[in-house]
């Protein structure tokens, strides 16, 4: 396979994930603004929540809802957007349309024209819209778990749905854990059971929660399930797992400790499975998220290093020729 | 739906005059009259955003894939009928006439004794635009050179079929010709019924065995779909062709030669490839040995190519043989090759290189149809009837100063075939480009792209200047004994 195949292939999957997840995070959030008495607003979070501060500002300055559901859904301005990913989720899909499935390609091409012949969202997107938004994604990931062959291609869309989920997930739960806890507040004090209600829903785990613990909600408990439950399919470890799995059906030199990006991969794989939340949350969640964070963009770069630039070693005679001369 | 149609300028392939149908029509006439001008429009609009969707688009040469410049090539839902018996003439002609165009290509890069016994001119051959030096004494695989052709066809005023230019270079449109067919049988399925139409599914499978049929020095041959990339306006039917072959598309960078190979890189190191078809001109393939500022081809290729281990589809420098002059002597060139007559015949064409016919020309400039032998796509002619005074003249000083560069026909009034236009039925102008392919084996796709002029008594079919397309069904004329034949 190409190097530039597997980066689009990887790119594709990513961006459609984003979309998937920043049309929950709206869906959650614009229910919330429905509810009475709530002691956050639920947008900025959802600022935050993608790591976007410093652009919004820059973009729009003042923070509104119909400012930030604008910077999220169609933003020119925000790389990052609902619009922009799908366009770059699309264009990733055409320039490699010769190893895709051609219905995953129709899907996502009629989910771009659809978008595409649409006025934009003045105010707030309804409900009904983000739905059919994270339904034409999840329709995507149907198509192509039973028409996609699981050869390299998969693992490498694997990969980049797992990082961005992983990346997401954890998110969500920094800047919702954050608002929820101000300082000084110990674990297990007063909480706000809708707001841990709507943390859990944002990361489409809330049943899955009930059904896993049997407990009421406490953000020990929430933080626990959405970063090492081994089960839950947005959980962190869950992700890491996966990524684990796909790199080493790539190429299990590459994911053994002989290689950087295997013992990359194992350290982080290791210290979300065998740790404790207590211990996470002793050392500091929002410190613990951080690195995390930054590990994945280290697997990201040594991806790219290893997969997606053309491997020296193949550079055609002449340039080696030209370095002699 | 037909009670108001009247044919006009030309053969009209459904009417043998207003309200009588050709025999072979009837069943479909009725069909359509059954759905109604209301439900095809409506059929219709949901067939172009259908077009849309799988992507059958092209982009206009302005910018990123992502801006609105992207279009689809206009569609028309009426199909065009052409008869099986009608159609086992057309093939016959086709294939004996790129026959010859092989044999004529294997001798001007090789003995040229066509030059020799006087036949062609040699400084026609060497000036033509598609002449390659580089390939004189490099005889290809099994000795062809055009392994996909895209000629053009027309019907004349009396309904008989012609050659109007031979594309031997990068034939695009194949992958409309294909979609255009699926959505048809999504949106008309109705329309089906009344006929026995013969399926065009197969041409991948073909396509992919004519490729792997150039490889002479493996059973396992490694294709490859060499593309521009993705900004190309074609690459839509680039990344079609990869993908119902199964190959893999590449781009110039994907590939290099090295240790007297073509090889691709990939993730798990290099592959060797055997047989390169190229959406791209000869000038860009490779640097080393065309045109040494292209980006676009592989350092190195032709070297490899001489050493006869990877095949070219087409090979380079067989755009001689579809230059507009050289065309006009397919009849002599059919005739030394093979001895024979030729079975479709050409346009008739003024040479503006011999005094007598550019006399003529420069004579007759307001009744013909006058065109550089070096541009396509319906760009550098002159249409005389429809041209002012101002631009016959810019036209007559451009013949004058470069008579070598313009041949000359007659106003052709092309066929017509009952089109929407405006809302209403109206006979458009059609020309029909079947793909022929030439490996071990030859094949002829059962009909091809059919294009038609949609901006009513236009001449001009290409995409760059109106024209959209049809699908196009080879048929069983079942009807026997009808009054007015196809």
């Amino acid at each position: 396979m190409l190097g530039r195949v597997a980066e689009s292939l990887y790119w594709m999957f990513r961006n459609i994930e984003r979309i998937e997840n920043l049309s929950r995070f709206l869906e959650v959030s614009s229910a919330m603004d429905l509810d009475s008495g709530m002691a956050i607003e639920p947008w900025t979070p959802l600022i935050d929540a993608c790591g976007d501060r410093e652009l919004f500002q820059a973009v729009k300055g003042r923070f509104s809802a119909e400012e930030i559901v604008d910077f999220l859904v169609q933003s020119k301005n925000n790389p990052s957007s609902i619009r922009n990913c799908l366009n770059l989720a699309r264009e990733n899909a055409r320039q490699i349309r010769e190893v895709l499935s051609n219905e995953m390609w129709e899907h996502l091409n009629a989910m771009y024209w659809r978008l595409k012949n649409e006025r934009p969202i003045a105010g707030l997107p309804s409900q009904e819209w983000l739905l059919r938004i994270r339904q034409d994604c999840q329709l995507f990931y149907g198509i192509a778990d039973v028409c996609f062959s699981r050869g390299l291609g998969w693992q490498f869309c694997q990969l980049g749905r797992l990082v961005e989920r992983a990346d997401k997930t954890a998110r969500i739960l920094d800047v919702k854990y954050f608002l929820l806890l101000p300082h000084g507040e110990t674990v297990g004090g007063v909480v706000d059971q809708l707001q841990w209600i709507a943390v859990l829903k944002t990361a489409g785990g809330y049943q899955m929660f009930r059904q896993s613990r049997q407990l009421s909600i406490t953000p020990k408990g929430v933080a626990q399930f959405l970063l090492l439950d081994p089960n839950f399919p947005r959980s962190v470890r869950f992700c890491l797992d996966g990524i684990y799995r796909s790199l080493s059906r790539i190429d299990p030199l590459q994911a053994s400790s002989e290689s950087p990006l295997g013992r990359h991969v194992g350290m982080m794989q290791a210290r979300w499975t065998y740790t404790d939340i207590a211990e996470i949350i002793k050392y500091g969640l929002h410190e613990s998220i951080d690195r995390l964070q930054q590990d994945l963009n280290d697997l990201h770069n040594q991806l790219e290093q290893v997969y997606f630039q053309a491997p020296q070693s193949f550079s055609p005679p002449h340039s080696s020729n030209q370095r002699t001369a | 739906m037909f009670s108001n149609y009247e044919p006009k300028d030309g053969f009209d392939e459904y009417f043998a005059a207003p309200n009588r149908p050709r025999s072979c029509f009837e069943p479909l006439i009725s069909s359509l009259g059954h759905l109604g001008l209301e439900e095809i429009s409506r059929s219709h609009r949901a067939a172009e955003t259908l077009l849309q969707q799988v992507g059958a688009t092209f982009q206009l040469y302005s910018g990123a894939g992502t801006d609105s410049s992207e279009r689809i090539l206009p569609f028309d839902p009426l199909p065009r009928l052409i008869t099986a018996a009608d159609w086992a003439g057309l093939e016959a002609g086709l294939v004996q006439r790129l026959q010859a165009i092989d044999l004529f290509l294997s001798d001007i890069y090789g003995e040229q004794r066509i030059i020799n016994d006087g036949v062609i001119p040699r400084d026609y051959i060497e000036t033509s635009q598609g002449w390659r030096p580089a390939m004189v004494g490099i005889t290809p695989p099994l000795g062809r050179w055009c392994h996909v052709a895209g000629l053009d066809l027309i019907r004349d005023e009396e309904g008989m079929w012609r050659v109007l230019e031979d594309n031997l270079r990068c034939p695009s449109g194949v992958a409309y010709y294909l979609e255009n067919r699926r959505v048809m049988k999504r949106m008309f399925s109705s329309l089906f019924h009344s006929h026995n139409v013969q399926a065009i599914d197969d041409y991948p499978s073909y396509l992919f065995q004519t490729l792997q049929d150039l490889a002479l020095w493996t059973e396992t041959p490694k294709v490859v779909v060499l593309t521009p990339g993705s900004f190309n306006s074609a690459y839509f039917e680039h990344s079609y062709l990869a993908q119902q072959m199964g190959v893999e598309l590449v781009e110039g960078r994907d590939l290099f030669c090295q240790d007297g190979r073509v090889w691709l890189k990939s993730t798990n190191g290099r592959q060797v490839v055997d047989v390169i078809y190229r959406r791209i001109d000869d000038d860009f393939l490779d640097p080393a040995c065309f045109r040494s500022d292209s980006l676009l081809g592989v350092r190195g290729l032709m070297d490899v190519y001489r050493q006869g281990q990877v095949s070219i589809a087409n090979a380079p420098g067989t755009g001689v043989a579809d230059d507009k002059l050289i065309y006009t002597y397919i009849p002599e060139i059919i005739d030394f090759y093979l001895k024979e007559k030729p079975k479709l015949k050409n346009v008739t064409t003024y040479r503006c290189s011999r005094p007598e016919d550019l006399n003529y020309v420069l004579d007759h400039l307001d009744k013909l149809v006058v065109k550089s032998v070096s541009e396509a796509g319906g760009y550098g002619m002159l249409i005389g009837p429809h041209a002012t005074g101002k631009e016959q003249m810019e036209f007559r000083q451009r013949i004058q100063a470069n008579p070598r560069n313009f041949i000359a026909q007659p106003t052709l009034y092309l066929s017509t075939v009952p089109s929407i236009s405006h809302g209403e039925v109206y006979p458009c102008h059609v020309d029909l480009r079947p793909y022929c392919l030439r490996g071990r084996q030859q094949w002829v796709s059962p009909g091809g792209l059919t294009r038609v002029a949609l901006r009513r008594n236009s001449l001009v079919v290409n995409s760059s200047q109106g024209g959209g397309c049809k699908d196009t069904w080879i048929v069983q004329d079942n009807v026997p004994s009808a009054a007015v034949p196809c």
